[in-house]
Formats: C-alpha cells, sequence, structure tokens
C-alpha cells in the first residue's frame, strides 16, 4: 500500500514555552483529498432502513462523546523523556498515524458533506466529520505532551485529488471503522485486566472512543443495504479484496511495533487474529463472506509477507541497483503472499434481515 | 479537457484552519463554487496558513486549480480506489520498521 507522509524534522517552536524540556519536534500532517462520484451519492436512497437510518442520525445528533474527550483527573502524567527510546518512537508512530487517519477520516467526510445535495448523506457525513476531527485533536494534544507539534501547513502545498468509487468508500470506511472498534476495545479490554502495563493514559479513553467508530461503522452498513447489489455479483470479490488488504496490513504494521505490543504486554500474532476474529464477526451483519483466519495457509502466509515488506524495506534504505534489483523481488514475493492469502477459499454468511448492531465486546 | 494538456484556473477560497483540543482539521472552499475532479491539482496561494495551538484561523486565499489532463482523469479513476489504506488508523505512517 502507499506511504502517508509524516514527515519529522526537528523545530524549535516557540510558541509553548512549557515544553522546552523537551526539544520539540514537528510532524507533518499529510492527508490525501479524494473526489467521487457525488451524483451517484446523491441518489442513495435510506427509504428501505428509513427506521434504522433514523435511529441512528438521531443517536448521533445526540452526540453522546461530547463530554468524553476531556482530560480529568484520570489522565495521569507520563515521564516521555524517562520512557525507553525505542518504545517511545513506536508509540510516537502510533499516534501520529492514528492522528494522521482521523484527520483524513474528517478531510474526506467534510467533502462528501460539502458537496453532496442528499440531505440524508449530508448529515450524516457532518457528525462524522465533527467525531474525527475531536479524536484528531484529542491525539494531537497527547503528541503534544510529548513534544510533537503537528504542522497544518499542507494546505498551502500542492494537493493532487485522487477518486473513490462510492462502493469502495463504502467497504473502505465501513471496513477501517469498525476494525478501529475492534483494535480499541481489544486492548482497551486487555489493560482492564493487566492495568500495570497501561503505560499511557490514552488507553483508558479507548472505549466511548471506539464507540464512535462502531457506530460510524453502522452507517456504512446502512447505506451498503439499501442497494443489494453492493454485497452480491462481482462486488463479493470486492469486498474479499478489501478485507485481505485491510488485515494483511495490519498484520505487517503491528508487527513493525514490537517495543509498542510489549509494553501492553500484548503477543502480536494474538492481538491481530483477536481483532481480525472480532472484525469478522461484526461484518457478518453486511459481508456475504468473511476471510478463513483459522486456514492453515493464513498465518504462515502473512508471516512471509511481513518478511517481504522488511525486506523491501531494507532494500529500499540501502539503495543503488542492489537496492533496486532487491525492491523489486521483495515486492514480487509480497504479491505472491498477497496472492496467496487472497486464494484462500472465504466462509460464506447469510446476512441478518435486520442489519443493526450494537458494540457487544 | 485536452487528451495530454492542461488548465489552469484562479479561484478566490476560504481556508480554515483549528488547531483545538476539540477540534483539529483544516479545509479548503472553493467561494465562486468551483468543483474539482479527479487528477486536478490545488495550490492555495500564499505562507503556510499556520494557526498555533488553541486558534482556528479562516482566511480568504487565492488557489490555482490545475486541471488534470484527459489521460490523467482516466489514470486517477482507474487506480485511486487502491489508496484508501490510509483511512484505517495502522495505516503506513513512513517506514516499515521503525
Amino acid at each position: 500500500m502507499n506511504a502517508p507522509t509524516a514527515a519529522f524534522a526537528p523545530e524549535h517552536d516557540s510558541t509553548h514555552p512549557d515544553t522546552t524540556a523537551m526539544a520539540t519536534q514537528t510532524t507533518l500532517l499529510n492527508p490525501r483529498f479524494y473526489t467521487t462520484d457525488f451524483d451517484e451519492m446523491d441518489a442513495i436512497d435510506v427509504t428501505p432502513v428509513r427506521a434504522d437510518w433514523d435511529k441512528l442520525i438521531a443517536q448521533m445528533k445526540s452526540d453522546p462523546n461530547k463530554g468524553h474527550f476531556k482530560k480529568t483527573a484520570d489522565w495521569d502524567q507520563i515521564d516521555w523523556d524517562g520512557m525507553e527510546p525505542g518504545l517511545r518512537a513506536e508509540f510516537i508512530d502510533f499516534l501520529v498515524s492514528s492522528c494522521t487517519a482521523e484527520f483524513s477520516g474528517c478531510v474526506l467526510y467534510k467533502e462528501m458533506k460539502r458537496r453532496g445535495n442528499n440531505p440524508d448523506i449530508c448529515e450524516l457525513f457532518s457528525y462524522m466529520s465533527r467525531d474525527e476531527a475531536r479524536h484528531a485533536g484529542f491525539i494531537n494534544d497527547a503528541l503534544r505532551e510529548a513534544g510533537i507539534a503537528v504542522n497544518l501547513g499542507f494546505l498551502t502545498k500542492a494537493k493532487k485529488y485522487t477518486y473513490f468509487r462510492p462502493k469502495f468508500i463504502y467497504y473502505a470506511t465501513y471496513l477501517s471503522e469498525k476494525i478501529g472498534y475492534a483494535r480499541y476495545i481489544t486492548i482497551f479490554r486487555h489493560l482492564e485486566a493487566h492495568p500495570e502495563h497501561r503505560f499511557h493514559p490514552i488507553f483508558k479513553w479507548f472505549r466511548e472512543w471506539c464507540n464512535d467508530e462502531f457506530s460510524h461503522g453502522e452507517a456504512f452498513a446502512l447505506l451498503m443495504r439499501t442497494d443489494p447489489r453492493l454485497t452480491s455479483g462481482v462486488n463479493v470479490w470486492w469486498i474479499k479484496f478489501f478485507l485481505t488488504a485491510v488485515y494483511s496490513t495490519m498484520w505487517v504494521r503491528d508487527h513493525a511495533r514490537p517495543e509498542f505490543h510489549k509494553a501492553l504486554g500484548v503477543d502480536i500474532a494474538w492481538y491481530d487474529q483477536e481483532v481480525f476474529r472480532k472484525t469478522s464477526a461484526i461484518a457478518r451483519q453486511i459481508f456475504p463472506i468473511e476471510i478463513d483466519i483459522d486456514h492453515p495457509r493464513w498465518i504462515p502466509t502473512l508471516e512471509r509477507l511481513e518478511r517481504a515488506f522488511v525486506d523491501m524495506d531494507a532494500a529500499r534504505q540501502r539503495g543503488g541497483i542492489g537496492g533496486a534489483v532487491g525492491r523489486i523481488v521483495a515486492g514480487a514475493r509480497a504479491g505472491l503472499a498477497f496472492a496467496g492469502l487472497y486464494t484462500i477459499p472465504a466462509r460464506r454468511n447469510t446476512p441478518p434481515a435486520s442489519v443493526r448492531l450494537e458494540p457487544s465486546y | 479537457m485536452g487528451l495530454f494538456s492542461r488548465r489552469r484556473e484562479e479561484v478566490p477560497c476560504t481556508v480554515e484552519v483549528s488547531h483545538r483540543f476539540e477540534s483539529l482539521h483544516a479545509h479548503v472552499r472553493f467561494n465562486n463554487g468551483a468543483v474539482v475532479h479527479p487528477g486536478d491539482e490545488v495550490l492555495v496561494h500564499g505562507a503556510p496558513v499556520m494557526a498555533s495551538y488553541g486558534q482556528v484561523v479562516v482566511e480568504d486565499r487565492t488557489a490555482t486549480i490545475t486541471r488534470a489532463s484527459l489521460l490523467e482523469r482516466l489514470w486517477t479513476r482507474a487506480t485511486g480506489d487502491f489508496e484508501f489504506m490510509e483511512l484505517c488508523e495502522f495505516s503506513f505512517s513512513e517506514e516499515v520498521t521503525l
């Protein structure tokens, strides 16, 4: 997949003398800009799911998490300077990529809201954009405490608008919201049982936080239910593609953060499988298939994919002709491994008549 | 729209950057209703819009929209779908190994 750039460049931050104890770094948020087929989105008719839709929108409108994202006495002070450097680097990377994801969601949803003409869709996107901006602000504050300043200067750099077909927006955002929920709640429950591993207070906020992700996912599930073609025929192959891509990316990324997971007291393979299991169980509400994560080829192929990515990265750092050849070879290995994952036979499900779910983990 | 040629247009726009605890966001709105299409490039003129912590900055600026050629537009439509991974919280921040 591609790399949204989060460029770290040491820079003095004169506006916050309170952080002088630490050398302040600046990280440039660099989200992508999207456009889509707005006429197609305007043509969505939520009539078939109207009752569920209105209930969900009313809940989002009431903004149940409005008071949640505040720092209370539960927000413990962190000795960032005393943190083991490997853990610090990985944890900051975790916060920056989380912030970038929330921020990108915010930009995408806001664009949908502004360009659309369908009142149902516009209202949904305005609430989701609100939530994502709030999450991004909360993570940004945690980064500030670590001496990382977020630079929003990207607006005055040339930005190319990329394109997302509406149906891919549904698959991708549905999955990213639901897997986000599964990731947050799995960490939260783990730390509830093992509070000694809670090395930062932000994890205490994950339970209510992930309920936002959950309800965003619900909205996309309802949207997909308005048109049966979105979850049948050739689109089932697209759904399988998105599932495979999201799961395997998560595996590769999480394995690049060994210190972070060690500090949490979490075995990465266990954690990822647990998140896949929860996501797959939730996605039965709308997807007619799920990935067979217990298949004998699943984990060995993920491990091959991860090794290929590590080698590709090493080749890139090596540079030169040898590096270029190494990247091609590793890239081919990654492609083969991905194909190996994609061809694992999927399990079939029959989604229930009613889509709606409540968070239950 | 030409197969290879690009066109530029200057449009007035409003930039809003919020760098607050409650909300971290940044948006550009074209004041004349201009619409961007796949592959178009947008450049907001002037110095970077910098909101210091706790601030919301709203400024009127000018932007140049460089319209994609027909080929670029088709290419972006065909390939853009695969950039979705950025929306995931575990998306690649920079390197595979830190």
